[in-house]
């Protein structure tokens, strides 16, 4: 196949899901920033209002900062400065609202403990979402549901729909994992 | 105590603690690649000054457009520490500026400022 072919193929197949921006690689803080700015000036020519901008952005943040500190698949492995995560980020439009769709590895191990927290999110209602963001932030959080990501808590509370996720099995040790919020 | 001044940068706000006036402020966006070194020195600093306060006015302005979930739990921090200062007699203020039309940041301050119980909260909408 031609190289540019082969290309087009795959920026047809992400426009036809209303894809804007796609990001597959290892992330660090520095393409947060400047993906960020990118998604920001966009939105702004788009006219998308101010309300939204903010959201999406917001998302968009939260959702590079998981993969960035939680995506198994990082080098140097097992540090937490300067480190390379490997993750996949869309933001696009479909009907007329946004999206931000974020991907990274995990092991299976953590699969479980992952679809309980974010099952448990996704059925709050706006008014649960708030108090459990604030009982994180305070610490106020029992011991059991540790690591009810305030970040989570943080997107569904900016998103419009309940957020969707769903695992894909890689191997025996590995299942990718992706989150997506509509804004 | 030497005044801290660090200019804004794309991901980090304006701080500027001024210590001899009591007048703290934090300005623009916050979303710091490492929210603990960021923050970590200014609020040690800060809550010694307040430790060793014995009475007088403080105000506090969160200025901020933007803040990632990290720095929240800072901010959160904050309100708590200027409230145990009001709680000891000082008179605080804590002034939260948020735009008009964004809503999900004067939701943030009303939540963050409901659990105040001796200092004075203020919700400042930028025109």
């Amino acid at each position: 196949m031609m190289l540019a072919e082969e290309n087009y193929r795959i920026r047809e197949s992400l426009n036809n899901q209303g894809v804007i921006f796609c990001y597959s690689g290892y992330m660090t803080e520095a393409i947060l920033s400047g993906i960020g700015q990118a998604i920001k000036q966009k939105l702004t020519i788009e006219e998308t209002d101010s309300k939204t901008v903010r959201s999406v952005f917001s998302v968009f943040v939260e959702q590079m900062q998981n993969v960035i500190r939680y995506s198994v698949e990082r080098e140097p492995e097992n540090s937490t400065d300067n480190v390379l995560s490997y993750g996949l980020i869309t933001v696009g439009q479909s009907n007329g609202n946004y999206f931000v769709t974020c991907s990274n590895k995990i092991r299976h191990e953590d699969k479980e403990h992952l679809d309980r927290q974010l099952s448990r999110i996704q059925k709050m209602s706006g008014e649960e979402l708030k108090s459990m963001y604030k009982k994180i932030l305070k610490g106020d959080v029992p011991e059991s549901s540790k690591g009810a990501g305030v970040g989570f808590i943080d997107i569904a509370r900016k998103a419009s729909q309940p957020i969707e996720y769903d695992f894909a099995d890689v191997d025996g040790t590995y299942a990718f994992f992706t989150l997506k919020a509509h804004v | 105590m030497d005044n801290i001044k660090i200019e804004r940068t794309e991901r980090t706000p304006e701080v500027n603690f001024d210590f001899s006036r009591n007048t703290f402020v934090l300005r623009g966006e916050s979303y710091p690649e490492n929210v603990p070194k960021f923050y970590g020195d200014p609020i040690k600093q800060l809550q010694e000054h307040l430790n060793n306060l014995e009475d007088g006015q403080v105000s506090f302005d969160f200025d901020l457009v933007y803040f990632n979930s990290t720095s929240a739990k800072v901010i959160i921090n904050l309100f708590e520490t200027l409230d145990a200062a009001a709680e000891r007699g000082l008179d605080v203020t804590i002034n939260w500026h948020y735009d008009a039309d964004d809503d999900n940041s004067a939701e943030l301050g009303e939540e963050f400022g409901e659990d105040l119980e001796s200092a004075n909260f203020k919700l400042c909408p930028r025109d």
